[in-house]
């Protein structure tokens, strides 16, 4: 990364962090990364009955009566897209092959695939990445911010608010009109019924699961998969000594 | 008679070593990988049998992989903190009892069915304090495979499993924000009241 681009992530970082500490981090320090629990809970049971009386039956429908090549096509279509903006945010994050390999995917996708209907990159090597501009502004140091359920989008943080402006602006999607749109969001829903149920099945407070398990999978995304796992071993295994010293002995 | 007090030993003798000997000297040579790999094999052989198995026969076989492949009474106490403390001797044992029961059932009704699945080593990383974490991968045919790291502790000689993530996400981690959210919400009775009601949905 040359001495300039890194000198402009650096004070976008600190403009950003400035910011977020604005709306967040004088009360994080109190009240830990959920500050607004109880407005979030309201929101998030605001988004299940949304869900429940809306989303759920539609893409319910929808899954039954599009066949699964169609669904996929789709999902590949919009993907495509989306990888315009992967590619970018790897160049912010200074991972030039990957976002090379993105690039290659783009091209790759759109003209023997179709428009990208067709995934043929994945088969000639190129994987596809998972990146965003709330995972950018983790990499150059903006704070995390507290956890934030909004209307309609759901799990974010502050940080994640930026990041969903810039990806909003750098996804073409955003441009072909609201019935396109709600095609993408019918699809995502009905990729998504399978986790849905899981949280349904496995959470004891679905609104706690959801938190911890949205605020690990964007850890993880933005470590680029490589776990953390120590800190969270440390941490355990630090309450476990202070308790029960003895056995640690054995 | 005399002979006959022999043979009696000799039977009793035989079945302590049938019993007691597997086990026991399972526990005491494996490596935290070959812990990790004899549980997820018995894993795989679970799901393969799991229509004919059926969730109760799934619990059962499950039930001894489980237990000798993970502290499932550490990681109860670990997933609550210092709360443990609080809580009277009966109370910290129904918590584990539940707890126990919990993680079997959720892995006998999530495993239920075979569709091509199978784990592969990925790598082997020194923890610290002694702690060792094995990184491997679920495949699953037409999907993503699905990370799994584990967390093993050595407890009197023998390589046991503290702690599961799945794609970066910890399950000792969510139980923890979960559980201490509830105990400091709702109280204990309630957390016991979520963790059964759970138990019985997994087995039906």
């Amino acid at each position: 990364m040359s001495k300039r681009i890194q000198n402009n992530n650096k004070f976008f970082a600190v403009a950003v962090a400035g910011l977020l500490s604005l709306t967040s981090c004088a009360t994080t320090e109190t009240k830990g990364i959920d500050p607004y629990e109880d407005m979030n809970r309201s929101v998030f049971e605001f988004n299940a009955g949304l869900d429940e009386y809306l989303g759920e039956p539609i893409s319910s429908t929808y899954d039954e009566y599009t066949p699964e090549l169609i669904q996929t096509g789709i999902g590949n279509f919009f993907d495509n897209l989306k990888d315009i903006n992967v590619a970018l945010n790897n160049i912010l994050q200074a991972k030039y092959q990957k976002g090379g390999e993105d690039t290659g995917r783009f091209l790759i996708n759109s003209t023997l695939g179709i428009g990208g209907l067709f995934d043929f990159a994945t088969g000639f090597g190129l994987k596809k990445h998972q990146e965003d501009f709330a995972q950018t502004l983790a990499v150059w140091g903006v704070p995390q911010g507290a956890y934030l359920v909004l209307p309609v989008l759901g799990p974010m943080t502050s940080r994640g608010v930026p990041g969903v402006v810039f990806d909003t602006a750098f996804n073409p999607a955003t441009y072909v009109g609201v019935p396109i749109r709600a095609i993408e969001l019918l699809n995502l829903r009905a990729n998504a019924a399978g986790q849905l149920k899981l949280l349904d099945e496995a959470a004891l407070d679905s609104y706690i699961f959801t938190r911890e398990a949205f605020l690990q999978s964007r850890k993880h995304l933005i470590n680029d998969g490589n776990v953390e796992l120590e800190e969270d071993l440390d941490l355990d295994l630090d309450i476990d000594s202070i308790l029960f010293e003895d056995e640690l002995n054995n | 008679m005399f002979k006959m007090k022999n043979f009696y030993l000799y039977i009793n003798f035989l079945i302590g070593l049938l019993v007691f000997f597997p086990v026991h000297a399972q526990q005491q040579t494996f490596t935290a990988k070959q812990v990790v790999e004899i549980f997820q094999n018995e894993l795989i052989a679970v799901m393969q049998q799991g229509q004919n198995l059926g969730f109760k026969g799934r619990y059962n076989r499950l039930e001894i992989a489980i237990n000798q492949s993970h502290d499932l009474n550490k990681i109860a106490r670990t997933v609550i903190g210092r709360e443990w403390l609080n809580l009277s001797v009966a109370q910290q044992q129904q918590l584990s009892s539940v707890f126990s029961r919990l993680s079997i059932a959720a892995y006998a009704h999530n495993f239920k069915e075979f569709s091509g699945e199978s784990f592969t080593f990925d790598s082997e990383e020194e923890g610290l304090r002694g702690g060792v974490v094995i990184h491997s991968y679920l495949h699953i045919p037409q999907d993503k495979a699905v990370k799994f790291d584990y967390m093993l502790k050595k407890k009197s000689d023998h390589w046991q499993i503290i702690n599961i993530a799945a794609n970066g996400v910890s399950d000792l981690a969510l139980k923890r924000a979960e559980y201490t959210s509830i105990l400091k919400r709702a109280g204990f009775d309630v957390l016991i009241k979520k963790i059964t009601e759970k138990i019985n949905q997994y087995a039906q």
